[in-house]
């Protein structure tokens, strides 16, 4: 199947003297489609999306919008238009000023025309009869179907957000968050959404750009990016998991699965990268792909139950390994369903899990301080 | 503990240094400088003549105009200087340049306006130093005196004026979010088109002050113009000098100090009018 291209990337870097914000990064966006670029703070997410906008050049590179070769072309003059982290919106004028700015700058547009296009796209937003209202006047979530009222206006290739739900807080975030999504598949423009918040990313994404230190990790599905990391760090950010540090490589079951030992424990893991027996890994596990059985089953990882933490759907119970040589303690999703054990805290259990739970990658040093 | 001073009523007290100071100083003052010029010379009865006297007089109305003009102008040509550079000190410079240009703008304000002006007269008199070079290096053979002249009194109001400009504005602009300017470009905006109505609409407030402030301290200046200028000046507030001072007649002297009073309250409430600004809002 082929796909047409709104943006593409091909090794965009940008230097600032010996830092490297950006790495070799190329990606392409498909049209049409809700792109997210995920990283940590200060891992270049933002100056990629600065440089595709025009406010930064390119140490090396090339960006390309519908085809077209957009490195020297002025900000002003890009296809795209980006929605700020801070919204940017304009104080000193009202709603359907700010709506129409874009459109007074193209010239040639009539007045009427002008409010007729506006008034079309703040009705989209649900944003009707506040024409006259000030910036000030207006609530947090109004002030962002503003900010992507007067960008959607100007109908751009692609839209780039530069995180603006972060300024929300959390009830009205995860309002937006699906309201943006069926906003964007409502008015069918590609967006490119820069985020360091996972659960977003997740949520709305078709694709999703996982970037670290300026270099690309993996870019897949949302459902690929979970199920199957790339590299040791996308199985670190994105969603939660047991990391277990020093595990080897015991033998290669086929082209995708091992067996690992683990503090004198074995388990089958999918193979994340190329590994070979023998090889020091750390193994990733998926505290809600866990299954918890009450009492020594004859099969699978014993362990004693140390801490229940309630949670309303489930429990993150944390399980610490008995039979192991070295001390381990695993985390795990327990749902509380009408079948589900009553557990306790000091209950003996046995935990198993399947190759799709536990991803291992040769072992990196962990961080001194925690992530992020 | 502030609720609770401002329920005492105390918090008053505070403000007693201030409103003596004003009451004293300004308030006071002024109505007896009113009732003055209503008041006849010589015979010390009630009379509109002082005022009659300045309406009825060519030569008083002319520097009235001439000073009103010129005060104008000058303060126009402050704020062309004054809004880039301000523009430039907050938007464009690192840290390190933009300190060491305010400093440059601040320091010349640590002299005193009177010696400021008498070292103007050592470089631009007849046989100064401006007059000395230009015949060095050749342009021209003879003495030329820069003193007394229109545009050295406009040089040097903007000059004394400039730092009364330029704060306001900085101030104004140093709470514009670099990133409206950056949403006005993303959205086609170009230089003149984000200036005009994002970055001028946004500094509004500082232009307005900034403004009436130089053109108060212009309006009112005596030192600068009349060393610069000389007894050609014919600045309005010579005229208010020689009331008071040459001729002894302070009923005239308060009679075109009222006129001037009034024309610069009008004139600033005009244009905040205009501008459709709020005064407190500006200030």
């Amino acid at each position: 199947m082929t796909q047409e291209i709104d943006v593409s990337v091909v090794n965009l870097t940008k230097r600032w003297g010996n830092l490297t914000a950006v790495n070799n990064v190329s990606f392409d966006v498909p049209k049409g489609s809700f792109f997210s670029v995920l990283g940590p703070s200060a891992s270049g997410k933002t100056t990629v999306l600065r440089m595709i906008a025009g406010f930064e050049t390119p140490t090396a590179g090339d960006m390309f919008i519908g085809g077209q070769r957009i490195n020297d072309v002025p900000a002003n003059k890009r296809p795209c238009n980006l929605v700020f982290q801070r919204l940017a919106l304009f104080p000193m004028m009202n709603v359907l000023d700010n709506v129409t700015f874009g459109l007074r700058r193209r010239g040639g547009i009539s007045k009427a025309e002008m409010e007729r296009m506006a008034n079309d796209v703040l009705a989209r937003v649900d944003l009707k009869g506040l024409n006259k209202r000030k910036i000030s006047q207006l609530s947090g979530g109004q002030q962002q179907r503003v900010a992507l009222a007067r960008s959607l206006v100007l109908d751009p290739t692609v839209l780039l957000l530069d995180e603006p739900l972060s300024a929300l807080d959390l009830k009205l975030r995860q309002d937006m968050k699906l309201e943006l999504k069926r906003l964007q598949a409502r008015m069918g423009t590609t967006f490119m959404y820069i985020t360091h918040d996972q659960t977003i990313a997740l949520a709305m994404s078709d694709t999703v750009a996982v970037i670290n230190f300026g270099k690309l990790e993996q870019v897949a599905s949302p459902d690929i990016l979970y199920r199957e990391p790339a590299t040791h760090f996308v199985a670190s950010f994105v969603g939660e998991n047991n990391r277990l540090n020093h595990g080897r490589v015991v033998k290669l079951i086929d082209d995708q699965t091992c067996q690992v030992e683990i503090g004198g424990l074995l388990s089958v893991a999918r193979i994340g990268e190329e590994l070979a027996p023998g090889d020091d890994i750390d193994l990733f596990i998926r505290p809600e792909m866990i299954h918890l059985q009450l009492g020594k089953q004859a099969s699978g990882i014993v362990g004693q139950i140390k801490e229940i933490n309630f949670d309303g759907a489930h429990s993150l119970v944390v399980v610490q390994l008995t039979e192991s040589a070295i001390p381990l303690s695993i985390n795990v999703k327990f749902q509380h369903t009408e079948q589900a054990p009553a557990i306790a805290v000091n209950d003996t259990v046995t935990l198993s899990w399947g190759r799709a739970a536990a991803n291992a990658f040769r072992h990196i040093e962990p961080p001194t301080e925690g992530k992020e | 503990m502030s609720a609770k001073l401002k329920k005492s009523g105390r918090l008053w007290l505070v403000l007693i240094p201030y409103l003596l100071w004003i009451g004293v100083l300004f308030v006071i003052p002024h109505i007896k400088l009113f009732g003055l010029s209503f008041v006849d010379h010589r015979s010390g009865e009630l009379t509109l003549g002082n005022y009659a006297k300045f309406f009825g007089s060519d030569l008083y109305r002319r520097v009235f105009w001439r000073t009103a003009l010129y005060a104008i102008f000058t303060t126009i040509l402050t704020l062309l200087i004054a809004f880039p550079t301000a523009f430039i000190i907050t938007k464009i410079l690192g840290k390190k340049m933009k300190a060491i240009l305010l400093l440059s703008i601040v320091l010349p304000y640590w002299i005193s306006e009177l010696i400021r002006a008498f070292a103007w007269m050592v470089l631009m008199r007849e046989t100064g130093v401006i007059s000395y070079l230009l015949q060095a290096v050749g342009i021209t053979s003879h003495n030329i005196e820069f003193l007394y002249r229109n545009g050295t009194i406009v040089i040097g109001l903007v000059y004394t004026s400039m730092l009364f400009m330029i704060i306001p504005i900085i101030n104004s602009l140093d709470s514009l979010d670099d990133s409206l300017i950056e949403a006005a470009y993303d959205l086609g905006g170009n230089f003149w088109s984000t200036m005009r109505e994002v970055i001028i609409p946004h500094a509004g407030p500082g232009i307005m002050v900034g403004s009436t402030m130089v053109f108060m301290l212009n309006l009112g200046n005596y030192v600068t113009v009349t060393l610069l200028g000389g007894k050609n000046s014919l600045w309005f507030t010579e005229n208010i000098y020689n009331q008071f001072i040459v001729r002894f007649n302070q009923n005239q002297g308060a009679a075109f100090g009222v006129i001037l009073l009034t024309f610069s309250v009008l004139l600033v409430w005009i244009t905040l009018k205009i501008t459709k600004q709020d005064m407190a809002e500006a200030m």
